[in-house]
């Protein structure tokens, strides 16, 4: 005896807000756009340079601080549509925060697990207990803890106002994070933030590129989960309007 | 301003009459300290110098958080906590009673746990008592600050023992950097550089200020 499904309408023929359209719409260029860019980078990082002193290694360059600037870009929107929402109050800008903390996870342990791999080919060990790396590692327990928070808080309204106000107040370690070789002073062995100018000769395009590819991943990758969360709203919209005995297949 | 005389002196009365936060905060802070000595049992007084300043953070942190996690329990009953919300006073201050409760009561628990610290320890924290008393005070209005947020906050949510450490715990780490550095050099020079109290101060001001504007969004019922 199974009930007439649900139907789910297409994404379109709901009244999307502003926040929803441009996700809607960055969704399919950005997904080719990082297959071209990240074709492109990859022969780059291939041409660079090896590095006299450090070998092949150094090329993580590359990578490992291209994600860190995708974490914090998602750990940054998180708090901005925190901020927002707590503003405005309209879903979408809860969504963006959600999606956007996920997202900036991931790439906060993509950080943390670059780093290592660079550090056990250059220091000779995986890890060292520098200023750097411990608030990385504590800002990723922050938005570890911001999720959980998510997960853990009954009503979606309740649980967007808590995070939003958990989330802002995260952003703090942001800053303690970047500056954080400045106050450790001469005792942080963690290499200096990038300044202009400090890249050697062929290195400056392949970076560059990096970053590129991490921007457009993480919107690509944000849009899709923004995309996810919006339907399952719709969904548990729908089952909350379906007449009794419909709820369940 | 009246609310938070109002909130402040209501914590602090409701305290004195039953005594249970406070005697359990300590009691909790004496056992870790006891617990730190028999896991460094063969510590001589220059190692145990050395390492004074971590551990005795570790038992102020973990008791301040016993603690923390009880302050909103009894407004939870019979729904005070809504009465909180619908107040017609600004939330912000009533935050700040909240918080400037919770520091008081965790100032004693530090008073007393410093006591058995030094006898667990052998060390002798008199002479340093008042620049110490200082370091710990700027300490603790961090970990009051963001603490009687997060506490406000974790007490709604399921698992909120659990929660409020999980919260809490990585925000506090610039805090616990400066607290921890002034008290070493406090215990190896005698004296507090300006670097880390410059820490503490920027960081209290920072957390106080997002916890007086975040918790008028917490309340909301």
């Amino acid at each position: 005896m199974s009930a007439r499904p649900v139907p789910l309408a297409p994404a379109s023929a709901q009244p999307a807000s502003g926040v929803d359209r441009l996700w809607a719409a960055l969704r399919g260029p950005s997904g080719w756009l990082l297959a071209l860019l990240a074709a492109v980078w990859l022969v780059s990082v291939a041409r660079a340079p090896i590095d006299s002193v450090q070998g092949v290694i150094q090329k993580i360059l590359y990578v490992h601080p291209p994600l860190a600037f995708a974490a914090y870009l998602g750990f940054a929107l998180t708090a901005l549509g925190g901020a927002a929402f707590l503003w405005r109050g309209e879903e979408a800008w809860d969504r963006l925060a959600r999606s956007s903390a996920e997202v900036g996870v991931l790439f906060c342990t993509l950080v943390v697990v670059t780093g290592p791999i660079w550090a056990k080919g250059t220091w000779g060990r995986w890890w060292s207990w520098d200023l750097r790396l411990i608030v990385t590692l504590l800002l990723w327990f922050v938005y570890l803890a911001y999720l959980m928070l998510r997960s853990f808080t009954e009503g979606s309204e309740r649980a967007a106002r808590f995070a939003a106000v958990y989330g802002m107040a995260g952003l703090l370690v942001i800053p303690l994070n970047y500056f954080a070789i400045e106050l450790a002073g001469n005792r942080s062995i963690h290499p200096e933030n990038l300044e202009r100018g400090s890249l050697g000769e062929g290195m400056g395009l392949p970076f560059a590129l990096g970053a590129a590819v991490c921007l457009v991943a993480f919107v690509h990758l944000l849009a899709r989960r923004a995309e996810v969360e919006r339907l399952r709203g719709l969904l548990a919209e729908r089952l909350a309007l379906a007449p009794r005995g419909q709820e369940r297949g | 301003m009246n609310t938070l005389l109002a909130i402040l002196w209501k914590d602090l009365v409701s305290e004195w009459r039953s005594r249970d936060r406070v005697v359990a905060m300590a009691l909790f802070a004496f056992l870790v300290v006891i617990v730190l000595r028999f896991a460094l049992p063969d510590t001589d007084p220059d190692e145990a110098r050395r390492l004074a300043p971590g551990l005795l953070w570790v038992a102020y942190v973990f008791a301040a958080i016993l603690g923390l996690n009880r302050a909103f329990a009894l407004e939870l009953e019979n729904d005070a906590l809504a009465g909180l919300a619908l107040a017609p006073a600004d939330r912000g201050f009533v935050f700040l009673g909240k918080a400037l409760a919770n520091f008081v009561l965790i100032g004693v628990v530090q008073a007393a746990s410093a006591v058995v610290f030094g006898v667990a320890f052998s060390l002798d924290f008199w002479p340093i008592a008042a620049p110490l008393a200082g370091v710990v005070a700027l300490g603790t209005l961090g970990v009051c600050s963001v603490g009687t947020l997060f506490a406000a906050i974790s007490v709604r949510t399921r698992y909120r023992e659990v929660m409020l450490p999980l919260l809490l715990l990585p925000l506090l780490m610039p805090v616990l950097l400066g607290a921890v550095s002034a008290t070493t050099s406090l215990l190896h020079e005698g004296r507090v550089p300006f670097a880390p109290v410059q820490l503490l101060v920027v960081t209290d001001v920072t957390f106080l200020i997002v916890s007086f504007v975040g918790f008028e969004f917490v309340l909301d019922e």
